[in-house]
């Protein structure tokens, strides 16, 4: 439980890491929390050479309102995220699913591009991300460019960041008007999710327009659940649409088994928390 | 004795609780030693082999590498690690390094070096050929035709079956259960298992040896068992006891992980092979993997009942995993059977029990002794047994619980060392128990009423008792020496490990002695005083260790009346001594401080010692009336504890805020082993969570709501009444909640710890979902 030996810097600007990242692109990581990261390093999972502290460099801890968008600074904690009004206001699920992860002190410290770009599919921004169409800048010394959550998580601890690349600003469409909910199964309070569901439903006239619907846990990335989205869609909205499309959540699914819990009893949670998270966004019960 | 108690009885705070807080507490690892060496431990990759040759020359080398010892560098003496009295009736079956492995992570051999990452080097450079042997992982399996025998040396003594690996055997009998069996109208058999459990104490295993000026070993070390440690230490080594010197300092928990003399040998051996201090610590994973645990076991139960409710036969077998080691084999699963058979009144009680080796993790000591499994099967059990007569089973088990002047039939047949005594109840408080238990939770307002929705609630409760110390297998001495300022030295040998023993003592001597608590300077644990004792298990210290100290407060405070008669030239008849003074009835008083001051330096030069010595046949049983509610979410499996109600009956508190801590912490750890903690192992012995994120215990945001009623049925053989308290309690959680479970959903567990899934797969199987 003790980290193999590394460097560590904390440089004080974005220039300055991008440069350390370029100078060290296979041994180079970098932190911010550190709450996911450390983990693996007491595990020795990973063993970077060389930590780039982000904690030093101003502007990156901000939740901004912009024309149709949300702008969501890299550095801001789980935290601050769920207790913003804007949040609240134009992302409802954000809020909902960054409200209950780890623990306390996990969302004081964690960040929401660290988690993002941790890429862990036990996490559960990760979910949300997709289910908003979030959209995550990514900078380096070779530019910027912008990435689709759909595009972003491709396997375990894996994203779509090239190694000189940091993750700067998460960008959440205006949600206004969705019906959302995050829904979170966990044996002990902080502890990681066994599974959860994050879902998003566009309404119009009493019927479902679009269903986004993201299961936390039960593959290597997060996983959209297309049966329900599908089994939503053009639907009426009532218990028993919702209750039928939720049975479907485990369609296709082959979770891992793990200590916790069997594939079986994932791909059952699966179905309830999908269809509770449902219930909750919807108010119907 | 007075009947006004200005002492006990009072919540004081602990005496030790401020520099703890503070963090000037000094546990072992907290001295710097010149010239220190970490020691480290190379592991068996193996579940059972043996070794055929080890190669130690490229570790010796490394530069800072000051001692690499194999079994070649030991003496092979069997002993025991368990920290009982001699004998100890465990098996001898252990050696400092061995030449068989016979679990994942068995010592092979140690190094001791200027650093922990070169002793981590030296273990890398040790080369082992093994030659793997076949493993039992399963203790099923056991005592199978064919199963590898685990203990095939010769040296080894004291195991009841070498040849069929079974450590310890039980076959006791009060009366003729199955002439009993033969009058019951109804009969109910039941089958449960529970699982290891980890004691997780906040500080691991840790032990630092080091030779003194004289050549003595010291040791400091992490203990619930100063003296018992010295002298099997001494034994392993076979060096005489006189040479070891055995220090205990704050300890961070111990929960029976330390009644056994663990980390102390090889640190021992490394400290006196290389002249300098040895450090030897347990990280958080070892503690997982090769410490200690609770052990599993598969229980049955068979009991036969007349129409009328009267209990007629009751049977209770035992197949017990101890792992590689038969540490406490005999004595745990004894009280699995002795703890929870005589709670109810029976003419016929019968208790067979195998316990076998494994090649899996060692079980051992663990707050509540054999006990907690014993409860949760005899508890959910006797649920059964009532609902299948009819019984509300609170009612039940008002009927048929034992009461004063009942004997304990279990404790003659079946006693631990020289105790074999039928043991008579004194005093019991479990009427008052499920009373105000049952009223504080609600119970007959909230019973039967699960409630709509997915998620429904349920009431369930159980009833416990324990010992006070192990019955005619106790013995504690204690000193108390007089100073200036009326201030006194109080010397005893218990461990106070994080129990709140010394200040509960030390209110003790207060008591007798008419001063404040902050007169009393207690020192504990430290094998060079005048002071003697078995060590902090059993929950023997409050009953066993307080009535020694109660009696050398006796002897000081006599001797203090003698010297006060003869300065106030009065009666010693009649002479009060209270509030740090001496007083007679006609109106003269000296100060204890006038008092101290005139033995000391006026005519009578004087030393005020008071000492004692107590060992008793008696162990009073506490009792419990445990109460939970719980909410069952019938969707998912998940469990979630609202509520714990405990009602404890302890004697005495002879400290209320330090009972009602024992009594949460052994809730809280009660829970885990009912709801989420259990050491789980692969198909080749593997321990596969041997972290925190894995192993899970409740923290405090999980908790439910605790609610601890103190019950005083003052018990006749103990100080101010006092029983014990440590315990009970963690028998109670398991039981309770699985009753619970029933009353909310209606299904039974009987397997632990009650997980979603296995809550979720017992609704599948009645269709309730």
């Amino acid at each position: 439980m003790i980290p193999a030996a590394f460097d560590y810097a904390a440089p004080a600007s974005l220039e300055e890491a991008m440069a350390l990242l370029a100078g060290h692109p296979d041994d180079a990581k970098l932190i911010a929390g550190g709450h996911s990261l450390l983990p693996l390093m007491k595990l020795r999972l990973a063993t970077p050479q060389l930590l780039v502290d982000l904690g030093k460099i101003p502007d990156l801890r901000y939740i901004e309102e912009k024309g149709d968008h949300l702008a969501i600074g890299a550095m801001t904690t789980h935290y601050q995220v769920s207790i913003s009004e804007a949040v609240r206001r134009r992302a409802g699920l954000l809020a909902d699913s960054a409200a209950v992860v780890g623990d306390m002190q996990v969302r004081n410290r964690g960040t929401v591009g660290g988690s993002l770009a941790h890429a862990d599919p036990a996490s559960d921004l990760p979910a949300a991300a997709l289910a908003l169409g979030a959209q995550l800048v990514a900078r380096s010394r070779s530019g910027e460019r912008v990435i689709a959550a759909a595009d972003f998580f491709q396997d375990i601890w894996t994203s779509a960041l090239e190694p000189e690349e940091i993750l700067t600003e998460v960008r959440i469409p205006f949600q206004d008007g969705k019906a959302q909910a995050y829904e979170k199964f966990r044996q002990r309070a902080g502890d990681w999710a066994i599974v959860g569901a994050a879902v998003s439903v566009a309404r119009r006239n009493g019927t479902i327009d679009r269903a986004d619907v993201i299961l936390t846990n039960v593959g290597p990335t997060p996983v959209r659940a297309r049966a329900v989205e599908s089994a939503l869609q053009g639907q009426p909205v009532s218990p028993e649409v919702v209750r039928a499309a939720a049975e479907q959540a485990a369609d296709g699914l082959d979770p891992a088994p793990e200590l916790k819990a069997s594939p079986d009893y994932k791909r059952h949670l699966a179905r309830v928390l999908t269809r509770r998270a449902l219930e909750r966004a919807l108010q119907i019960s | 004795m007075k009947t006004e108690l200005s002492m006990v009885g009072r919540r004081a705070p602990k005496i030790d609780a401020v520099k703890l807080v503070t963090g000037r507490a000094t546990f072992t690892d907290d001295v710097e030693m010149r010239g220190l060496l970490h020691a480290k431990v190379l592991k068996s990759p193996h579940a059972h082999a043996r070794i055929l040759s080890i190669d130690t020359s490229r570790a010796s080398e490394i530069p800072g590498v000051h001692a690499v010892i194999t079994h070649r560098d030991v003496p092979r003496n069997p002993y025991t690690s368990a920290g009982q009295s001699w004998p100890e009736p465990s098996p001898y079956d252990m050696y400092v390094l061995d030449r068989k492995v016979r679990f994942h992570g068995d010592a092979v051999a140690a190094v001791a070096a200027e650093t922990p990452e070169i002793a981590e080097a030296a273990l890398e450079a040790i080369g082992v050929e093994y030659e793997e042997l076949p493993a039992v992982t399963d203790f099923r399996q056991s005592m199978g035709a064919g199963a590898p025998i685990i203990h095939d040396e010769p040296e080894s003594y004291g195991i009841y079956d070498a040849s069929r690996n079974i450590a310890a055997h039980i076959d006791v009998e009060a009366g003729d259960v199955e002439k009993g069996f033969r009058l019951a109208d109804v009969i109910v058999e039941n089958e449960f298992d529970v699982q290891y459990q980890q004691h997780t104490c906040l500080e691991p295993h840790v032990t630092i040896a080091f030779l003194d000026e004289d050549r003595r070993l010291v040791l400091r070390t992490s203990t619930q068992i100063p003296y018992h440690c010295r002298r099997m230490v001494a034994f392993a080594l076979g060096i005489p006891v006189r040479n070891v010197h055995v220090l205990k300092p704050r300890v961070g928990g111990g929960f029976g992980n330390k009644q056994e003399v663990v980390t102390e040998p090889i640190a021992a051996v490394l400290a006196m092979k290389t002249g300098r201090p040895v450090k030897l610590e347990y990280t958080r994973a070892d503690e997982f993997t090769i410490a200690r645990n609770r052990h599993p076991q598969h229980i049955t139960l068979k009991t036969g009942v007349r129409r009328d409710g009267s209990i007629v036969a009751n049977a209770l077998s035992v197949l017990t995993n101890t792992g590689p080691y038969g540490t406490h084999a005999l004595t745990v699963t004894g009280n699995t059977g002795t703890k929870p058979l005589p709670l109810y009144r029976a003419a016929n009680m019968k208790f067979y029990a195998d316990i076998v080796y494994t090649n899996l993790p060692i079980a051992a000591a663990f707050r509540g002794y054999g006990a907690p499994q014993g409860f949760f099967a005899m508890e959910v059990h006797m649920d059964e047994v009532a609902e299948a007569l009819g019984i509300e089973p609170l009612e039940f088990r008002r009927m048929n619980h034992i009461r004063v002047g009942d004997t304990d039939l279990m404790s003659a047949a079946a006693g631990e060392g020289a105790g074999k005594k039928p043991r008579v109840i004194h005093s019991c408080g479990l009427p008052e128990c499920i009373e105000r238990g049952a009223e504080a939770i609600g119970w007959y307002q909230k019973r039967g009423r699960p409630g709509d929705g997915p998620i429904k609630r349920g009431v369930g409760m159980c009833i416990l008792m324990q010992g006070s110390g192990v019955a005619g297998d106790e013995l504690a001495g204690a000193a108390l020496k007089m100073n200036e300022d009326a201030s006194f030295n109080l010397m005893v040998g218990s461990a106070d490990i994080g129990t709140g023993s010394d200040t509960s003592l030390a209110q003790i001597a207060a008591e007798v002695l008419g001063v404040p608590l902050e007169n009393i300077l207690i020192k504990s644990g430290d094998t060079d005083d005048i002071s003697f004792d078995y060590g902090a298990y059993a929950s023997s210290t409050a009953y066993i260790t307080g009535m020694c100290v109660l009696k050398a407060s006796e002897d000081a405070r006599q001797q203090i009346v003698a010297a006060a008669a003869r300065m106030m030239d009065e009666d010693p008849e009649g002479l009060l001594v209270h509030d740090e003074k001496v007083t007679s009835l006609s109106g003269k008083s000296v100060t204890l401080q006038e008092v101290a001051l005139e033995c000391l330096y006026g005519e009578s030069k004087t030393v005020i010692i008071g000492k004692g010595s107590h060992a008793t046949k008696e162990s009073p049983p506490p009792f419990v009336a445990m109460f939970a509610e719980v909410e069952v979410d019938t969707e998912t499996g998940q469990v979630r504890p609202v509520e714990i109600v405990t009602a404890v009956d302890v004697g005495r508190a002879i400290n209320p805020d330090i009972c009602e801590g024992q009594v949460e912490g052994a809730v809280a750890q009660g829970l885990g082993y009912a709801l989420t903690e259990e050491i789980l192992v692969d198909a080749d012995g593997r321990v596969l969570n041997p972290t925190f994120m894995d192993y899970k215990i409740f923290c405090a945001a999980d908790m439910p709501t605790l609610t601890t009623i103190l019950v005083e049925a003052e018990e006749p053989t103990g100080p101010f009444g006092a029983k014990s308290v440590a315990e009970i309690a963690i028998n109670g959680p398991a039981p309770a909640i699985s009753n619970a479970i029933y009353d909310a959903v209606g299904v039974r567990l009987h397997s632990l710890p009650m997980t979603p899934e296995k809550v979720l797969a017992a609704l599948d199987c009645r269709g309730e979902r």
